[in-house]
């Protein structure tokens, strides 16, 4: 401190130069950031345990109601619809990982195996759909979906819905729409691995007359898995958070946990309510990040799951 | 003989998935010329839903607001999320676990609950100090927030790529910091600037759910119009809109197409 130009000014013996100048650097982005998310979120957080009042404002005195009132106790006496709404959230979010990720595999695969200057437009090809806004490429399915439709007709053709009805809104509609949105999302991390992939090893496996079957789960499955990973978190969290596809293909049956979220700060007006279902959903996402980073980890694969 | 049966459905199978992405587009576009108003049957080419939208002032509208939210949030996201991303780069080697988590959070936090958090904290906001109620600065807002993590990582990864030696070159010639910004870190970080400009620009116009639950009832943007027509029930304008929507996000897939090509000649 001795050669300090200001030995006396403040904090010059706490902060080093260096410091103050990383300081500088990021403190607006960090003030911004902590004072428009940070603190919003925890005020949510903070309403999740407040009293519903008269008018849907959070009050004190503070209480778990809203939880209680989340899992179905409610002034008359207990109703399942919002414990479905969140299973139903789980179950959607399950199936429609799992769908992308069936098509995603040959996609991916096929993608890597083709020529070098046509991957660039193939995967091109995958993502621009996704360029478009989300409410457009509903709209899109509501276009494809709705009655009298020849999707539809052929729906009703096999009995699958009533006369004069449509696919949407439904169950399936929000699945489909999910798929349809988050397909590139697994799609580009598993062609990462694919590129990645040592041929010699599936090779070395059908040589020694493994089933393709088992060629694939223990050559080609333990390579891609990193990119699963990150597939599986790119899809899946926002997918259980998804607002804009219940509630347009959806209808009121098939509402998720964001639009019950997003009903209690409208219409319904009960923020406590809709600030617990918004902190179970915060809690789902880091938990489902903690989760991937640990498997990750434990494969080797962290570096390539970098979120 | 097994294995070209194996490409073939292969091939098969991605022109079915081509087929499954592009359905919804198609159709949209398909029957923003339809003559009837219908989703279920074409009842010849017509342009009358086009004509209609040029006499729209709610539309045009909404096409300002969605300009001025994506011009006006991008300029002040790239200035706070550039020194983010030199101040990440500078000081790589000190531990900074505390402010990567930080700029992670707006990336992985869902959108819908970023949206409601910031409304339920603008409302009261609002309520208790009469500032910040729903309006277009609140949007402006909340966008900065979810931009500035893109433009630091981009303006970041730009520093990662280049020579270290090139700082301590610049230090050495005895260029003051100001010297050293205009003529050495602005110059390089040019192309990852505009890259990054126009990523926020994208994610501004294109985000819904944030824009929806921050917006006052008088800034709707193009996504808060299109959904508002959905709700008061189809229309086959929405359809001309979307259209060019589509038609927008097609211009830029070409340009990013030849720039690609460009790219890899160099």
């Amino acid at each position: 401190m001795a050669d300090s130009p200001y030995p006396l000014a403040p904090y010059s013996h706490s902060l080093s130069p260096d410091t103050r100048h990383l300081l500088w650097s990021v403190a607006p982005g960090v003030v911004w950031i902590v004072i428009f998310l940070v603190l919003p979120s925890l005020y949510l957080i903070s309403v999740a345990f407040m009293t519903n009042g008269p008018y849907g404002q959070p009050q004190m005195p503070l209480s778990l109601a809203s939880f209680r009132q989340l899992a179905g106790f409610g002034f008359l006496g207990w109703s399942p619809g919002n414990l479905y709404t969140l299973l139903r959230s789980l179950w959607q979010t399950l199936v429609a990982t799992g769908l992308v990720v069936l098509i995603a595999y040959p996609i991916a695969y096929h993608i890597s195996t083709c020529r070098r200057q046509w991957r660039a437009i193939m995967l091109l090809a995958v993502v621009v759909p996704s360029w478009t806004n989300q409410v457009i490429r509903a709209f899109g399915w509501m276009n494809l979906l709705s009655p009298g439709t020849p999707i539809s007709q052929v729906a009703q053709f096999f009995g699958f819905i009533g006369p004069n009805m449509g696919l949407y809104p439904s169950n399936f509609a929000v699945t489909l729409g999910l798929m349809y949105n988050f397909l590139p999302f697994m799609v580009l991390p598993l062609y990462a691995a694919f590129e990645k992939l040592d041929t010699g090893l599936v090779e070395a496996a059908r040589d020694l007359y493994a089933s393709p079957l088992r060629a694939f789960w223990h050559a080609v499955f333990p390579q891609t898995l990193p990119g699963l990973l990150a597939g599986t978190v790119l899809v899946s969290i926002p997918a259980f958070g998804m607002y804009v596809i219940p509630e347009l293909l959806g209808g009121g049956r098939a509402m998720m946990l964001g639009n019950l979220v997003a009903s209690q700060f409208s219409g319904g007006s009960n923020w406590p309510l809709g600030a617990a279902g918004a902190l179970i959903m915060l809690l789902a996402t880091l938990g489902g990040l903690y989760a991937m980073r640990k498997v990750g980890k434990r494969l080797g694969g962290g570096e390539e799951v970098v979120i | 003989m097994r294995r070209s049966a194996f490409r073939r459905s292969l091939t098969l199978f991605w022109w079915l998935m081509v087929a499954f992405l592009y359905l919804p587009l198609g159709v949209i576009v398909l029957y923003s010329f339809n003559a009837a108003n219908s989703a279920a049957y074409f009842a010849g080419f017509s342009l009358r839903w086009y004509e209609r939208l040029l006499g729209n002032d709610q539309l045009l509208t909404a096409l300002g607001n969605t300009l001025v939210l994506g011009v006006a949030s991008s300029v002040i996201a790239l200035v706070i999320g550039t020194l983010i991303g030199y101040g990440m780069y500078r000081h790589r080697r000190r531990k900074l676990g505390w402010l990567i988590a930080l700029i992670y959070l707006p990336i992985v936090m869902p959108d819908i609950v970023f949206g409601i958090s910031e409304m339920a904290f603008f409302i009261t906001l609002d309520r208790e100090f009469g500032v910040l109620g729903p309006s277009l600065a609140t949007m402006i807002i909340a966008h900065v927030t979810f931009q500035i993590p893109f433009v630091a990582l981009i303006v970041y990864s730009r520093f990662v790529g280049l020579d270290p030696t090139l700082f301590e070159a610049a230090k050495d010639l005895y260029a003051s910091p100001f010297q050293r910004a205009r003529h050495f870190l602005l110059p390089t970080l040019k192309p990852s600037l505009v890259a990054a400009f126009f990523l926020a620009f994208t994610l501004s116009v294109d985000d819904f759910v944030i824009s929806f639950f921050t917006a006052g009832p008088e800034n709707a943007t193009l996504p808060i119009y299109i959904w508002g027509a959905i709700r008061r029930g189809v229309s086959p304008e929405i359809n001309a809109i979307a259209t060019l929507m589509i038609l927008s996000v097609a211009i830029a897939a070409v340009i990013s197409l030849l720039f690609n090509k460009e790219s890899r000649r160099n």
